[in-house]
């Protein structure tokens, strides 16, 4: 058992593994504040792009295509330097400008603005295709349009769009490498992207440490995968075993 | 020429737009507005690359020999499940280093190569110096490698789209498997992996603001510098901090690149189905 000990406490790669599960916090940080923030927000764009309400429908549609069109790059540096001139007049009055301008707060605010638009997308492309029948079922048997909704196109649309909704948050998950890029890093407050960058910069060995980053975004994404992929099992378990959507373990990774 | 429009364009506002329009057309803006050419070659010269390395990643897919397929497999499965930034980066830096590394064999001693275990370069006659073009190509191969792993899936789909019928007529009337493949199945699976491409293409637009990353003075960098808090000695403060001008002007391009990049797809999509048969 000795040489695994020494091994372990010699490797290079599990040197990396160590170091950098603290930076992998944050990056699951950001996803973890930004999707569930960025769900009911979607979905309320969906229903606007959806709704018959010409202004309504028209602002979701030109916000929807405003963040899907646009590098979240750019978005980051935007609301960054949007905040920043808003500080003299707004933030330092009020005492809020250091959890306003914290990367904390502003990372995963943009990540909700840019995830909202995308998943938003895919919610409305799915509230289209819901069985008309059932619908029709709703309206016959009365119910008014609250309760249609809750009923019928809110669980169907769940369920239909829940594998696109899985590869909308493992991009979600990949987008929080841009974070650190574009927002200043506090202390010793890094992401993987950064932390790996610092380690290149002092032995210059890209291979290991890029690698080793890589590692824990492709095992994060796998995560990611398997419990929405339970979830997906639970929403259709109403559904007969044939007629079930297959949940394709590595469905197109297309944004 | 410039003078003479700012000259026309006043008489026409109004002497007020004096300022306005010589602050937005002098020198370090006129600058700006060429870096925008860096996007443009980094975006066609990348989905050049993507279709390229698409191309090869789907023949790998569905080559007959179990080790190309699994190069396939692994190519496009390890390049899309890590974020583009972080391939993006690796690249360069990892071509950079194989290059020296290439070097060191000739031009390093065994005794330099010793000593300067752990670091790297070897010893500095491997060094090599990279300029802004140099990154700019590799930026363009980086992102061909990423996309490509996204071209490949689209196009991969695409050829078992191609209706086997034709490809059985075709092997009837005595192609070549190999002429079959190049004359058949490829030049028909453009319009079923139309639509996936235009999607890579976004995907790849909006990647173009990474640029940047690689020390490249494209419009991203050169917007920062521009709004930046801008203080003369001489004529005192010109401007405050403006960066946020500078960005949403490049918010609202990004915008307009995937509208047109939208309807030029629409056209090409409505080329390729020429003499297709309309479903639904």
């Amino acid at each position: 058992m000795d040489w695994i000990t020494n091994w372990l406490a010699n490797s290079a790669i599990v040197q990396d593994i160590i170091t950098l599960a603290k930076p992998a916090t944050f990056n699951l940080y950001f996803a973890l504040i930004s999707i569930p923030l960025g769900f009911p927000f979607a979905m309320l764009l969906a229903l606007g792009k959806n709704s018959k309400n010409r202004i309504l429908s028209t602002l979701s549609k030109a916000y929807i295509y405003a963040f899907r069109g646009s590098p979240l790059f750019i978005q980051f540096f935007m609301f960054y330097s949007f905040a920043l001139s808003l500080n003299r007049s707004l933030w330092k009055p009020w005492g809020i400008d250091e959890i306003v301008l914290h990367p904390l707060f502003l990372g995963p605010l943009v990540l909700v603005l840019n995830t909202s638009a995308y998943a938003a997308e895919i919610f409305y492309g799915v509230m289209r295709t819901v069985p008309n029948g059932q619908i029709e079922a709703a309206r016959a048997i009365g119910m008014n349009r609250w309760q249609e909704f809750w009923s019928v196109t809110w669980p169907n649309t769940i369920r239909l769009a829940w594998p696109a909704y899985t590869n909308e948050v493992v991009f979600l998950f990949h987008a929080t490498a841009l974070v650190y890029f574009t927002l200043p890093v506090i202390n010793d407050q890094k992401d993987l992207m950064n932390k790996a960058g610092e380690l290149f910069e002092k032995d210059y060995n890209v291979f290991l440490h890029f690698s080793v980053a890589a590692l824990y975004f492709v095992a994060i994404s796998m995560f990611i995968f398997f419990t929405f992929g339970l979830v997906q099992k639970y929403l259709s378990r109403h559904i007969r075993k044939e007629e079930r959507q297959k949940f394709r373990f590595k469905p197109n990774y297309m944004r | 020429m410039i003078e003479s429009i700012i000259e026309s364009l006043v008489n026409l506002l109004g002497e007020d737009w004096r300022a306005g329009l010589e602050y937005i057309t002098n020198g370090k803006h006129m600058m700006w507005y060429a870096s925008i050419r860096f996007t443009l070659i980094a975006a066609i010269a990348g989905a050049a690359f993507a279709v390229l390395f698409g191309l090869l990643g789907a023949a790998l897919k569905q080559s007959a020999i179990a080790p190309l397929r699994w190069i396939g497999s692994f190519y496009v499965n390890i390049v899309r499940g890590v974020p583009d930034v972080l391939f993006f980066l690796f690249f360069p830096l990892a071509f950079e280093q194989f290059v020296e590394y290439i070097f060191s064999r000739t031009r390093c001693t065994a005794e330099e190569i010793a000593s300067n275990a752990g670091s790297w370069p070897p010893c500095d006659a491997a060094q090599w110096y990279l300029e802004g073009n140099d990154y700019l190509i590799l930026a363009c191969v980086s992102f061909g490698i990423v996309y490509g792993a996204f071209a490949a899936n689209v196009i991969h789909g695409a050829m078992q789209a191609v209706p086997h019928g034709q490809l059985e007529a075709a092997q009837a009337y005595g192609f070549t498997k190999k002429q079959v493949f190049w004359r058949f199945k490829v030049r028909q699976m453009w319009t079923y992996a139309l639509p996936g491409l235009s999607n890579v293409w976004m995907l790849l637009l909006k990647a173009t603001s990474l640029l940047s990353l690689l020390q490249i003075a494209d419009i991203v960098l050169w917007a920062d510098r521009l709004g930046a808090p801008n203080y003369l000695a001489r004529a005192g403060m010109v401007h405050p901090d403006w960066r946020w001008k500078y960005y949403l002007v490049l918010f609202v391009f990004y915008i307009l690149m995937t509208m047109l990049s939208e309807r030029v797809f629409d056209w090409l999509q409505r080329r390729a189905n020429r003499g297709m048969v309309e479903v639904n």
